[in-house]
Formats: structure tokens, C-alpha cells, sequence
């Protein structure tokens, strides 16, 4: 945390990630749930982006790039077991394999940026 | 056209991300270049201490971690939630003044009886505790916050867009239609097969909705379950734990153990509903499978709301009794019972559904005995002011009201747990008007016991006393009016859950409906003075108002409130003019 002032650096008793965190699960939710690409994509990189972001303000982590990584690989395991629903279950008419991909592009944006961030930003300085 | 939306939607899903990362980048910009002290700036100036340790304004609420913030904040968001409850309900009782469909049509009453429960249950009933134990937990117990003070915000800020979700059907989008499916969402009408309309995507936001509310109570239940082991003083052991905070802890161990039950229900019948699952299919688990579920939540959900009113009542209830509560530790004993017996009783709701009577004998049996522990806490309660010095204050008032209506309720509850009775009466009004005398009787004034003590802490001012005698009496004459005519309906028969009804129930509905009136007077009075105090009532400038010290019945979070009284006139504490400023600083 002292490296890195944050929000709560400032003002102790602040955070803006727990309000985000909060909003991107519902999102992510309908988006899933009504199998609509747009939510399910948008609220899984909000709320990972919040928790990762929360991880390091928290003081959990220095940066948020692992975090976002992590959050990447737990997105790709669900993503496959809705591959894997699918290949076992093959309801007609349920999309599975579009969930599944949803879910698996979520994943790919946060390593992307995961990746970039921790080759492009630089890494905050010790105090 | 399809694709346009898919377009459109992601669009609008991206412009939204894009802002949300330019705000949290603005965010990063006050705090690296903002001097200390001048907080954000703009409108919402407020005293030195919080442009110290939060943004000032707006935005302070929506980025708050601390706990008192966090309190106020369900404490609103329950206020709220509770008239809009109280509106559906208000509607329906309408209807029911008459046998016949007249007002709404039926379809209509249905919904607004769902969404009613729902809303009080999961909106109102566990927010509202949530307010007292945030705000006052870590005070009573020493601690400088929850533990996990950003935890403790996520569990709040699910709770607004679950209660959108769960409202969504009322609200104008096309072809999306509120659920029908009552509070208990028994398959197979709420799995959307056969020729209902319960199909409806209405439904599904409604269970995700609920699922949220799930998450979020998780949330908070082990927050509190770490900040009381692990933050209290040092002064503070297990022998002198207040009982307020005993009881949220064992409504905390309940939560743990039923919401997520609940949370995992749900998951399957959105399967059932949307993903072909056959979870709760007639050729699958079967229909009873989501009964089963369902009450080993439901049952426990029960005694999550109802132990933490009961801890308000042991602690507020001394307070104008003059004394100390009577056999403390049986208080908490008795809190502990009922709460590892409520997950032992859950097939009293399902008496009628032609189980194995060797089962039901056993369900019926330990739901006699979980009366036992609730009796041991009314004796308490009753010793308690047996030959005390009672002062009938508004809080007091609740407390005694609380404990009335939870006898009549209790009593009700342990007919209902006696098989050949429960077989007569269950899906009647009379268990309708057995859990309202509990849930509204007592829950509900309990709340609002609270809301009249802590007044004085959380706006730094007094409410009306004589408004807020009236509102007891309303509501207390009110409730008996309704929820008693209500068991005499159940006698008579009348099958609860219907919009029209036969003409010989049309006089004790009627009655019902004239008592619900008076309540919503009761309601309306309640809302001008908790306003209108917050901001013109006289302020308080002793930090024992209720002049508990002279019976040595003074509690940490009064000192607390003295300590912060002293510290804001040394800092010179300008009396700020419209004082709802100092009601926002006083945080
Ligand atoms: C003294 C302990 C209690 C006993 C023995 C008891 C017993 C029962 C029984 C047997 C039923 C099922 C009636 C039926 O559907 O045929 C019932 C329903 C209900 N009870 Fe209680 N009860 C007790 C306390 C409570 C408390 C403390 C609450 C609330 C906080 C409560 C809330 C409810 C609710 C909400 C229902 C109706 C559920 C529904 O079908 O919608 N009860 N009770
Ligand atoms: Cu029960």
C-alpha cells in the first residue's frame, strides 16, 4: 500500500473499487445467463479489473497484472466447462459453446492487458 | 434488427467501461495532487475530519469503507425498501376489501405478493440489521472498523442492483413480466413449464436478483464472524460480550450455512429454467427436491431475521427497565439453541405434502422444542422489567410491543408445529397472520426500537417524542387489528395467497384492510419525524441522552458519541447553519 498511494491513501477511509466490483458481477451475471456477449464480456472484465485493482490497493499485491491473470485462468476453466457441458450434454437449442466463448474472450482481454500492463507500466517505485 | 442490439449493446457496454476507467483515473488524480484538507473541493466542503479520510460530497457515499457510512447506507437503502414493500402491500389490502376482482387483476396481485415478500424479507428485514450491527458492532466491541472494510462495501452495493432485478418485471420493458412464483418459488410453477406465463425473463432477473442478495448477506455474515473473533478490545472477552453482538454472530454462523444453500438452489433452477437441466423436473430430482432445499434455507432464514431483533430487544430493553438484563447467560444460550435446532426443523413447512409421518413425528418434535429456548428469552425479557423502573420511551415502547406481538406469534408457530393442527390450517391466513405477527409484530419493531434509540448518534439530534408515540400506537393497535383478523380467517378457512375470496370472509378482510391503514398512518408519521427531526429537531448536546448513567446501564457506543460531542467543540465545531452538513460530518 505505501508504495503505491491509492484512494485510500489520501482519504483512509475511501475505496472505489468495492462499488464496481459490486456492479460488474450482476452485469456478468445476465450477460451469462441470457447468453447477450456485450454483458457477459464487459462485467467479467469489470469485475475482475475491481478486484485486481482492489487486490493492490488493499496491499495484497504490488501491482495488478498477476491478479488479472489469475482471474484470466479462472476464466478460461469456466469457459471450458462450458465447452465441456456442451460436448457431454449437447442440448438442442442451448448455447453453450457462444457462453463458453463469452467467457474465454473475457479471459483473453484481462491476460492481454495483464501482459501489457506489466510489460509497458512501470513498476511503482519503493519508498 | 437482432444484430443491431447485439451492436448497439456492446457499444454501449464499452463507452460504459471507458468511463468507469476515466473515473477511477480522476480518482487517481485527486488523491496523488489534492492537498490534504481541501477535500475534492466544490460544493460539498465538510469538516476537517472527513476531507481527511474520505472524498467529500457524493462521492464519499459511493466510495465509503467505513463502517458507519456503510450502516447509514443499508439503513437507508432498508427505510426505503420497506415503503416500497409497504406500497405493494397497501395496493393489495385494497383489492382485498372487496371479494371480487375490482382494482387490480389478479395477475397483478400475484406479482405484488411476490415481490412484497421478497421485498421485505430480503430488502428491508436483512439490510435493516445490517444497518445497526455495521454501525454499531465494531463500537460496542471496540474494533476501529469490520474487518474487512471494502468486503463490507461489496456486500452493500450488490444489494441496490439486486433490488432493481427483482423488481425489474414492474418496471416498463417490453415483454419482461414480474414474477408470480410467491416468495417460496415452489417448482414446477417457478421452473416455467407447463401453460403459465412464470417462462418469463421476468422470472429469471428475479432469481438473480435474489441470488446477489444471497452473495452480499454471505459476504457480510463472515465479515462479522471474523470482526467479532478477532477485533475486539482487548477489554472486551466472550464473558462480557454484548448480547447484541452475540446474536448476529449466531445469525452470522446461519447465514454461512443456509445462504449459500440458497445461492446453489437458485443456480439450479436458473439450469432448470434456461439450460435444460432437469434439476426439479418430474423425471429428473422431482418437484419435492426444491421444497427440501428451499426450507432447510427457509427455516433458518427465519431465525436470521428474527435473532439479531431479539439481541436489539436485550439490549435496549434493560436500558429503560432500570437494570441489568435478567439470566444473561441464558440469553445466550437460548440464542445459540435456536440457532443450531433451526436447521432441524425445516419439514414443518411441508407437513401437508404426504411425507412419511415417522419423519414428520421427528420435524414436529424438534419444532415444539425450538419453542423452548424462544419461551426462555420472553421470560427474560419479562423478569427484566418485573418491578424495574420502566420509562415508557418511544424505543421502550417497541421493545414491549416486540415482545407482545412475539408471544402471539410464538404461540401461533408452536400450534402451527403440532402435525393434526398444521394439516388443518397450513396455506391458510392463519399462517399468514402467524408469521406477520412475528416478521411485522416483531422484527419490524424491533428496527424501528433501534431507529428511535440510536437516533441521537447517527444525526446528532432528537426526534419528535410525541410523533413517535403515535407511531407505536398506530402500529401497535394496527397490527393486532390486521394480523389477528387475519388468524380468524385462517380458522374460518380462507386459503391465503388469493386476490377475490368468498363473501363470508368480506367483514374480516375488511377489518385486515382498516388495520393496514392505520399501520400506513403509523408509517407516514414515522417518515415525517425521522425527517423533518434529522434536520429541525434540537440537538443533542449530552452524550447520555437517555440518562442511562444513572442506572450504570452507560454502553461504549454512547461513550463513543460523548468522546466525539467533546472533540467537535474543541475544533471549534462551527455550528454549521442548515445542520444537515454536520449530520453528514458527524460520521
Ligand atoms: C416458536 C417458534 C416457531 C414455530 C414452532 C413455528 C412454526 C411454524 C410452522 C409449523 C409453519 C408452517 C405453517 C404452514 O405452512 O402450514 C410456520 C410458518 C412460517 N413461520 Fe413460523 N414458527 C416459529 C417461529 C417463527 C419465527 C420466529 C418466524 C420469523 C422470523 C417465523 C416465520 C414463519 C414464516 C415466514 C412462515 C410461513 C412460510 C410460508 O409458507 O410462506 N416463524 N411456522
Ligand atoms: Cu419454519
Amino acid at each position: 500500500m505505501d508504495e503505491n498511494p491509492g484512494l485510500s491513501e489520501q482519504y483512509r477511509m475511501a475505496s472505489p473499487w468495492p462499488l464496481f466490483v459490486a456492479l460488474g458481477l450482476p452485469i456478468a451475471e445476465i450477460g451469462i445467463l441470457f447468453d447477450i456477449p456485450a454483458l457477459s464480456i464487459g462485467g467479467l472484465i469489470l469485475f475482475c479489473g475491481s478486484v485486481a485493482g482492489m487486490v493492490q490497493e488493499a496491499g495484497y499485491a504490488r501491482t495488478p497484472w498477476r491478479a488479472l491473470a489469475a482471474c484470466a485462468v479462472l476464466l478460461f476453466a469456466l469457459g471450458g466447462l462450458f465447452f465441456y457441458a456442451d460436448a457431454q450434454f449437447g442440448a438442442e437449442g442451448i448455447r453453450f459453446v457462444a457462453r463458453g466463448w463469452a467467457i474465454v474472450v473475457a479471459g483473453g482481454v484481462l491476460l492481454f492487458g495483464s501482459v501489457v500492463g506489466s510489460l509497458l507500466v512501470d513498476e511503482p517505485e519503493p519508498v | 434488427m437482432e444484430l443491431n442490439g447485439q451492436l448497439a449493446l456492446t457499444v454501449l457496454m464499452g463507452l460504459f467501461l471507458v468511463a468507469v476507467a476515466a473515473w477511477l483515473a480522476r480518482v487517481e488524480n485527486w488523491r496523488s495532487y489534492t492537498p490534504l484538507g481541501s477535500g475534492g473541493g466544490g460544493y460539498g466542503q465538510e469538516s476537517g475530519y472527513v476531507s481527511q479520510e474520505k472524498p467529500s460530497g457524493f462521492i464519499r457515499w459511493l466510495t465509503t469503507v467505513d463502517h458507519k457510512d456503510i450502516g447509514m447506507l443499508y439503513g437507508a437503502f432498508g427505510v426505503t425498501a420497506f415503503l416500497v414493500g409497504g406500497a405493494m402491500v397497501m395496493l393489495m389490502r385494497a383489492e382485498l376489501t372487496v371479494p371480487e376482482m375490482t382494482l387490480i387483476s389478479n395477475q397483478f396481485y400475484n406479482s405484488l405478493m411476490t415481490s412484497h415478500g421478497i421485498t421485505m424479507l430480503f430488502l428491508f428485514g436483512t439490510p435493516i440489521i445490517a444497518a445497526f450491527s455495521n454501525y454499531f458492532i465494531p463500537l460496542v466491541i471496540g474494533a476501529d472498523d469490520m474487518a474487512f472494510p471494502r468486503i463490507n462495501a461489496i456486500a452493500f452495493w450488490l444489494l441496490p442492483p439486486a433490488a432493481l432485478l427483482i423488481w425489474a418485471g414492474f418496471f416498463p420493458v417490453p415483454d419482461v413480466i414480474p414474477a408470480q412464483t410467491s416468495w417460496t418459488m415452489y417448482t414446477p410453477l417457478s421452473a416455467g413449464v407447463g401453460q403459465g406465463n412464470q417462462a418469463n425473463a421476468g422470472v429469471d432477473l428475479m432469481l438473480l436478483g435474489l441470488h446477489l442478495s444471497g452473495i452480499s448477506a454471505t459476504m457480510g455474515a463472515i465479515n462479522f464472524i471474523v470482526t467479532i473473533f478477532t477485533e475486539r478490545a482487548e477489554e472486551v472477552t466472550w464473558a462480557n460480550l454484548d448480547i447484541f453482538s452475540w446474536t448476529i454472530l449466531t445469525q452470522s454462523g446461519l447465514i454461512l450455512f443456509s445462504f449459500p444453500l440458497l445461492g446453489s438452489a437458485l443456480l439450479m433452477l436458473l439450469a432448470d429454467r434456461n439450460l435444460g437441466t432437469t434439476f426439479f423436473a418430474v423425471d429428473g430430482g422431482g418437484p419435492m427436491l426444491w421444497q427440501h432445499l428451499f426450507w432447510f434455507f427457509g427455516h433458518p432464514e427465519v431465525y436470521i431475521l428474527v435473532l439479531p431483533p431479539m439481541g436489539l430487544v436485550s439490549y435496549i430493553l434493560p436500558r429503560f427497565s432500570g437494570r441489568r438484563l435478567f439470566g444473561f447467560k441464558f440469553v445466550v444460550y437460548s440464542t445459540l439453541a435456536i440457532g443450531v435446532l433451526s436447521f432441524g426443523v425445516w419439514a414443518h413447512h411441508m407437513f401437508a405434502t404426504g411425507m412419511d409421518p415417522r419423519l414428520r413425528a421427528s420435524f414436529m418434535a424438534v419444532s415444539m422444542a425450538i419453542a423452548i429456548p424462544s419461551a426462555v428469552k420472553t421470560f427474560n425479557w419479562i423478569t427484566t422489567m418485573w418491578n424495574g423502573s420502566i420509562r415508557l420511551t418511544a424505543p421502550m415502547l417497541f421493545c414491549i410491543g416486540f415482545v407482545s406481538n412475539f408471544i402471539v406469534g410464538g404461540v401461533t408457530g408452536v400450534f402451527l408445529a403440532s402435525i393434526p393442527v398444521d394439516l388443518v390450517l397450513h396455506d391458510t391466513y392463519y399462517v399468514v397472520g402467524h408469521f406477520h405477527y412475528i416478521v411485522m409484530g416483531a422484527i419490524a419493531f424491533a428496527g424501528f426500537a433501534g431507529l428511535y434509540y440510536w437516533y441521537p448518534i447517527y444525526t446528532g439530534r432528537m426526534y419528535q417524542r410525541s410523533l413517535a408515540k403515535w407511531h407505536f400506537w398506530l402500529w401497535m393497535i394496527g397490527s393486532n387489528v390486521t394480523f389477528f383478523a387475519m388468524i380468524l380467517l385462517g380458522y374460518g378457512g380462507m386459503p391465503r395467497r388469493y386476490a377475490t375470496y368468498l363473501p363470508q370472509f368480506t367483514d374480516l378482510h375488511q377489518v385486515a384492510s382498516i388495520g393496514a391503514f392505520i399501520m400506513t398512518l403509523g408509517a407516514l408519521i414515522f417518515l415525517w419525524n425521522f425527517v423533518v427531526s434529522w434536520y429541525e429537531g434540537p440537538v443533542v448536546r449530552d452524550g447520555d441522552p437517555w440518562d442511562l448513567k444513572e442506572d450504570s446501564l452507560y454502553t461504549t457506543e454512547w461513550e463513543w458519541f460523548d468522546r466525539k460531542l467533546k472533540t467537535a467543540v474543541a475544533d471549534g465545531g462551527e455550528a454549521l447553519p442548515g445542520g444537515e452538513e454536520s449530520d453528514a460530518a458527524e460520521n
